[in-house]
């Protein structure tokens, strides 16, 4: 039943037809548009749409809106004062409070209700009253900071932490934080054009079988609905990541392979008749054999998943590199093990989205939450069969990714085609249920490790036969098989070394890259069999990585070229901090202690896609050359007129990890500039020059040269000009704090915006343009070698505590300290955040992750309350910390820190688990029941049972 | 998913909310939080054409001391729970469960009777209350009527209830001299995580330290709450030790009946039984020691 009704918000009073069953969220974002409250869940388990009620904070997903007249309701647009922001908000905006910013209005939310009752609380308090605000970007370190130190911020003398005239170097504030912290930043969910409709997919209820029936009549029929589309409307052209790979439907031709495949696709007037409707097409199957296991799925006489893919094998990488038998023949020490990854999804807290419409002239104008703008419009250009260059596609405010939105999703294909036949825009936004059964998630993998090692601790051998699990399409998983191998050599001398993988369908969702991508479980894996041979060799485990550790400038067995590597130092200086030789082998059970390192690459060598920048999906691809045909990372700077401002254009994509406000520092450094000069317009593809976006830890390291490049160009235009009013040789003349100086003598200065007047009137727009292309001949000549390659390498070592409740097996990871070789930190602070929100996402990963099926391949837990990812209160102590290094080859010194942050994580945990154990377990996640039975599987087996408990376990057992 | 369309009436007194729910049954629910009854209808398709708001009914909010004990309405909020004066001394085991549900928001909203009314096995607060005797006032067209808390849950979301009948309030008599109760709980994570097994347990403690009148409820590993009756009789007048511990976790190892699911093997569970009642017994002794 719908009434007018009156409710209280932010002090105003707000009239508005309200229908029984909406609920506050839905009121306060698509009726008052205050969309401050996001929509992370819509079951009250993420906390991204928490606002007040009369003061306490509440889920407003789960409050009817007709139930809260009459009581005040704040949401964060009424926080602040006239623009002013409050206290916390500016604390939050200072103390790296937040990244993809998704669940900070909701965390604001919280802490503004915890402050108003509690103005002092303790740390604990802070906790609980946080503990329902998930965040997945910050590890909680920056929020925690962000809370206790308020009071810094208080009053109009408030500091506002270190000024934004920072270069390089400097934590200056993200550039978006203001309006994170406020909810001004918009999300694609957040934009409503005009006349817009909404869409919504059928996801297969079934995980694999023929379509025998498809009726979409009655959904047609139902008042409201605009368009019904199914497999037979849509284009019979296939998409996915990999070119050689292109797998999977727009919407299921004759075949769905796993539970949410999209069936149909459906436009109404708005969501909720979109799912009325959706309920209403009837589907009947044949339903065919379902395959889970990647061991059942590559069996002879299995049914196949995809005609293409004998025994379901999609992927076969076979590297040999020096002679592996006769080093592991001629080891001192070998050991085999077997481990078992797990199927983690990234969960971003921003459901994936996407707004389709097409203007007049016949571009598609797309708004989308992802981290590839390049790769949406290529695939988009591929499967709608029109040039690239006309699909526009925006970027709004992306709540992160990890890998998740790294994909075209059938969101941006299925809304461009709702709109083209509705002639109105489409939103479309997947429910947290939908985004599982999307996937894109971690393959889990199944993996057996050889090494070989001489008695002195040095590494012979390594031999690694992975099977990957892929699910249903390839998506990136190509990518994923080779990485799972390329990336073993990087981290320490392996002289002969032999991969194996097999990327295997079966009936989930596919699995794609997701932070780190393919090389987490694979390093977790060796990092666990490197501290097993260090305690059966009495080395140290941290000494045992000294005598192993890759060094400076050398060329991997795998044709990668490592330039700087400061590895050794990060394990020393880990080792020291963390006072690893006071306490490794020296607490008391159930205390543990473990080191894992790891590292990655400073983006990837090649581009997906190979030759030049496609016209459309009928041009063949180009042959291979063993360079890149195009700039990986292109950008222009332009001067405004005054010469007061700098526009940085490039098509970068700030999914929470902070590249806008790096880049905007690195162009600002290059120009002799405040930051606060510079606005970075990165969101939109007719504005920015293409760079292929934020995956494989590429931006700060290649959109950097770009950035600093323009810049350099802009500085260079304005040189002549300055030299002219100082009366000095171009030559001669520098730039540094908005002034042109001449070198050795800054009294003699011209301001920085004069000289760029005098350009623009002799010459027009000011504006530089700079682009990056990794080194050509990067790689060896085998089939594969392009993975790995990389202009740079990161390198890291994580030490991590845990306490273990013996009797249940249950972890505390206490502390983590953690020292990186990200090269030059351009912003520490934002630099620190990454690995703080690397070590809690992973260790979150390694202890209570992982999605479940059921036997018919359901999902067991495709939500935040089943799917668990750590809370406030799982979080543990982190200290991190960076060791001097400079990469040559690097912008400003700079290597990445993004992905390279999460590899040495799940070892750790892993380490220390077992360190307070005294057993290993070798399958994620490692959950307390796990820890359990293998305690008391050692106990019946061993002879000596350490455990104080043990007498009353085992009358408990009997 | 949206919740589908349907039409809210407010009751403003246990004779009209029982009305309501006569009138549209079986197609209506009550709303008191909302955060279970609104997910449940965000996530079923088939939902239902009404429902019955609480919230204008004065006598179902807030704890009132009475002469014998406490009486909690039924749309008490945990966080009026966590943070109401009242629940001290041998009432604290309540807030040892409401102080960890869920989360900060979800207990500001959620209440005492949707937790024990939603008959979710793994609530928490039921083998709490069960072990203080608390007694449950339900409503109907005929009036008040009183029960065994422990008889008014009957299966998984399954209750006694009638469709026109509501659970009203919670009476908890005052705790004697010497009686401590305490709850132990197990989740995968610090926080906002769903019970695995939980364990409550109350005694009291004579002036020779042996235990009398022993509660032992356990959650989350069986349809509904069971009690231990086995412990009960067997500790009487006897003294909490290494072997009346190990007999007391044996007896609650029986008398669960876990399933496996996502968060645990029954095997695990029933672990985790002997483990909890150790700990909430103990716990529950210390309280009762002062």
């Amino acid at each position: 039943m719908q009434t007018l009704q009156t409710l209280n918000v932010n002090g105003r009073q707000y009239t508005v037809a309200i229908d029984d069953s909406d609920t506050l969220v839905d009121v306060l974002r698509d009726k008052l548009r205050l969309t401050g409250a996001k929509k992370g869940c819509g079951q009250g388990d993420c906390g991204a749409c928490t606002v007040l009620i009369d003061d306490k904070a509440v889920n407003s997903c789960l409050v009817l809106a007709s139930t809260v007249n009459g009581k005040a309701i704040t949401t964060i647009e009424g926080l602040d004062t006239n623009g002013e922001l409050t206290a916390l908000q500016k604390s939050f905006v200072n103390e790296g409070g937040m990244q993809c910013g998704f669940c900070t209005p909701g965390m604001v939310m919280s802490a503004t209700a915890l402050l108003r009752q509690n103005p002092e609380p303790a740390d604990e308090e802070i906790k609980e009253a946080l503990v329902g605000n998930l965040c997945r970007c910050t590890g909680y370190t920056g929020i925690m900071r962000a809370v206790q130190n308020y009071g810094k911020y208080s009053g109009s003398e408030s500091q506002t932490g270190e000024s934004n005239q920072g270069g390089v170097g400097v934590s200056i504030p993200r550039v978006d934080a203001a309006d994170k912290v406020t909810g001004r930043a918009t999300y694609t969910a957040d934009i409503y054009l005009p006349n817009m409709v909404h869409g919504k997919l059928l996801g297969s209820p079934i995980a694999h079988g023929l379509i025998k029936k498809l009726d979409v009549s009655r959904a047609k029929a139902l008042p409201g609905v605009l368009a019904v589309l199914t497999g037979a409307d849509v284009t019979d052209t296939k998409h996915g990541v990999s070119p050689a790979r292109y797998d999977e439907d727009v919407l299921a031709k004759d075949k769905v392979r796993h539970v949410g495949d999209p069936i149909a696709a459906v436009a109404a007037i708005d969501e909720e008749t979109a799912e009325q409707a959706l309920a209403l097409i009837e589907v009947e199957f044949e339903e065919l054999p379902v395959l889970l296991d990647p061991m059942d799925a590559i069996a002879d006489g299995a049914p196949l998943i995809h005609e293409k893919y004998k025994n379901n094998i999609n992927t076969v990488v076979d590297q040999d590199f020096g002679d592996i038998e006769k080093a592991l023949a001629e080891s001192h020490y070998v050991r085999e093990e077997v481990f078992t990854g797990n199927n983690v999804y990234q969960s971003p807290l921003e459901p994936h989205a996407s707004i389709a419409t097409w203007e007049h002239d016949g571009t598609l104008v797309l708004y989308t939450s992802t981290q590839v703008l390049p790769y949406v419009q290529y695939m988009m250009a591929h499967v709608l069969h029109i040039p690239l260059g006309q699909i526009r596609v925006i970027r709004p405010t992306v709540g992160g990714g990890f890998g998740a939105k790294a994909a075209t999703s059938p969101l941006d294909i299925c809304s461009a085609l709702l709109s083209k036949v509705t002639g109105r825009p489409v939103k479309m936004v997947y429910s947290r249920d939908e985004m599982f059964k999307y996937g894109r998630g971690r393959h889990k993998q199944h993996m057996k490790l050889k090494v070989g090692l001489d008695e002195d601790g040095t590494i012979r051998a390594v031999d690694s036969e992975i099977y990957l699990d892929g699910g249903a399409y390839s998506s990136f998983g190509v990518a994923t098989a080779y990485y799972a191998g390329a990336m073993m050599p990087t981290l320490y001398h392996i002289p002969n070394y032999r991969y194996r993988g097999f990327r295997v369908m079966t009936n989930k969702p596919a699995c794609g890259a997701m932070r780190g991508h393919g090389v987490p479980q694979p390093r977790f894996a060796f990092e666990c069999l490197l501290n097993m041979a260090a305690d059966e060799l009495g080395i140290d485990p941290v000494e045992l990585r000294r005598r192993n550790a890759m060094t400076p400038n050398t060329m991997t067995v795998n044709d990668l070229d490592i330039g700087s590597c400061e590895f050794t130092a990060t394990l020393d200086t880990v080792a020291e901090e963390s006072s690893w030789d006071k306490k490794y082998g020296k607490l008391e059970k159930g205390k543990g202690i473990g080191i894992g390192c790891g590292g990655f690459v400073s983006g990837a060598g090649y581009c997906i896609y190979r030759g030049q920048v496609q016209l459309s999906h009928e041009k063949p691809r180009e042959p291979f050359q063993k360079k890149s045909i195009f700039p990986h990372a292109n950008s222009v700077v332009k001067v405004s007129e005054d010469g007061m401002a700098v526009v940085l254009m490039i098509g970068a994509a700030e999914i929470g990890q902070g590249s806008d406000t790096v880049l905007v520092q690195m162009c600002a450094e290059a120009m002799g500039i405040p930051a606060s000069r510079v606005r970075i317009r990165s969101e939109d593809s007719d504005i920015s020059p293409l760079d292929l976006g934020s995956y494989s830890s590429r931006v700060t390291f290649m959109a950097g040269h770009a950035v600093a490049r323009a810049g350099t160009e802009v500085v260079g235009k304005m040189k002549p000009y300055a030299a002219k009013i100082l009366e000095c040789d171009e030559a001669d003349i520098e730039v540094k704090d908005a002034k042109m100086f001449i070198k050795g003598d800054p009294s003699r200065n011209v301001p920085w915006e004069e000289a760029a007047r005098q350009y623009f009137n002799a010459n027009g727009p000011l504006v530089g343009t700079g682009w990056y292309k990794p080194p050509e001949g990067l790689g060896g000549d085998y089939k594969g070698a392009t993975v790995g390659t990389s202009p740079a390498y990161s390198f890291g070592s994580s030490v991590c505590e845990v306490s273990v409740d013996l009797e249940t097996g249950k972890v505390d990871i206490e502390k983590f300290t953690d020292y990186h070789d990200c090269g030059t930190p351009i912003n520490p602070q934002a630099a620190n955040g990454q690995v703080e929100g690397a070590i809690v996402m992973g260790a979150g990963e390694t202890i209570m992750e992982g999605v479940e099926f059921d036997e018919q391949g359901q999902l067991l837990n495709p939500s935040l309350k089943g799917y668990l990812t750590m809370t406030i209160k799982d979080a543990p102590e982190i200290f991190s910390g960076f060791v001097d290094s400079y990469e040559p080859r690097g912008p400003f010194g700079a290597k990445e820190i993004g992905e390279g942050s999460t590899l040495p994580v799940l070892g750790a945990v892993a380490h220390a688990i077992a360190n307070a154990t005294g057993v290993w377990v070798k399958d994620l996640p490692i959950t307390p029941e796990k820890i359990l039975k293998a305690m008391q599987e050692k106990e019946e087996a061993g002879p000596a049972p350490e455990t104080p408990k043990t007498d009353e376990k085992q009358a408990a057992l009997t | 998913m949206h919740i589908s369309a349907l039409e809210l009436h407010a009751a403003t007194s246990y004779e009209d909310a029982a009305e309501l729910l006569s009138r549209f049954s079986p197609d209506v629910r009550l709303l008191a939080g909302g955060t279970d009854v609104l997910v449940d209808l965000k996530n079923n398709g088939n939902g239902v054409s009404h429902l019955v708001t609480l919230e204008r009914i004065d006598a179902m909010h807030g704890i009132t001391e009475e002469a014998d004990g406490l009486r909690i309405g039924a749309l008490t909020t945990i966080t009026e729970l966590d943070e109401s004066p009242l629940i001290s001394g041998g009432y604290e085991i309540i807030r040892d469960a409401a102080s960890q549900m869920a989360t900060r928001q979800i207990r500001n909203t959620a209440t005492i009777g949707g937790n024990i009314a939603g008959a979710n096995p793994c609530a928490d607060l039921p083998p709490v209350l069960i072990v203080l005797g608390a007694i449950a006032v339900v409503f109907s067209k005929q009036g008040p009527r009183e029960l065994p808390l422990q008889d008014l849950i009957t299966g998984p979301r399954e209750t006694i209830l009638a469709q026109d009948e509501l659970l009203a309030s919670i009476v908890v008599r005052r705790p004697p001299a010497r009686f401590g109760a305490a709850y132990a709980r197990f989740g995968l994570r610090k926080g906002n995580s769903i019970a695995v097994a939980t364990a409550a347990a109350s005694l009291i403690l004579d002036n020779d330290g042996a235990v009398h009148d022993v509660h032992i409820a356990l959650g989350a590993v069986a349809p509904k709450p069971v009690e231990v009756d086995a412990a009960k009789l067997w500790l009487e007048g006897r003294k909490l030790n290494g072997d009346s511990f190990d007999e007391v976790a044996r007896a609650a190892m029986e008398a669960a009946q876990p399933i496996s699911d996502l968060r645990g093997s029954a095997e695990y569970r029933r672990e985790l039984v002997g483990v909890l009642t150790r700990r909430a017994l103990q716990a529950a002794e210390q309280r009762a020691q002062g």
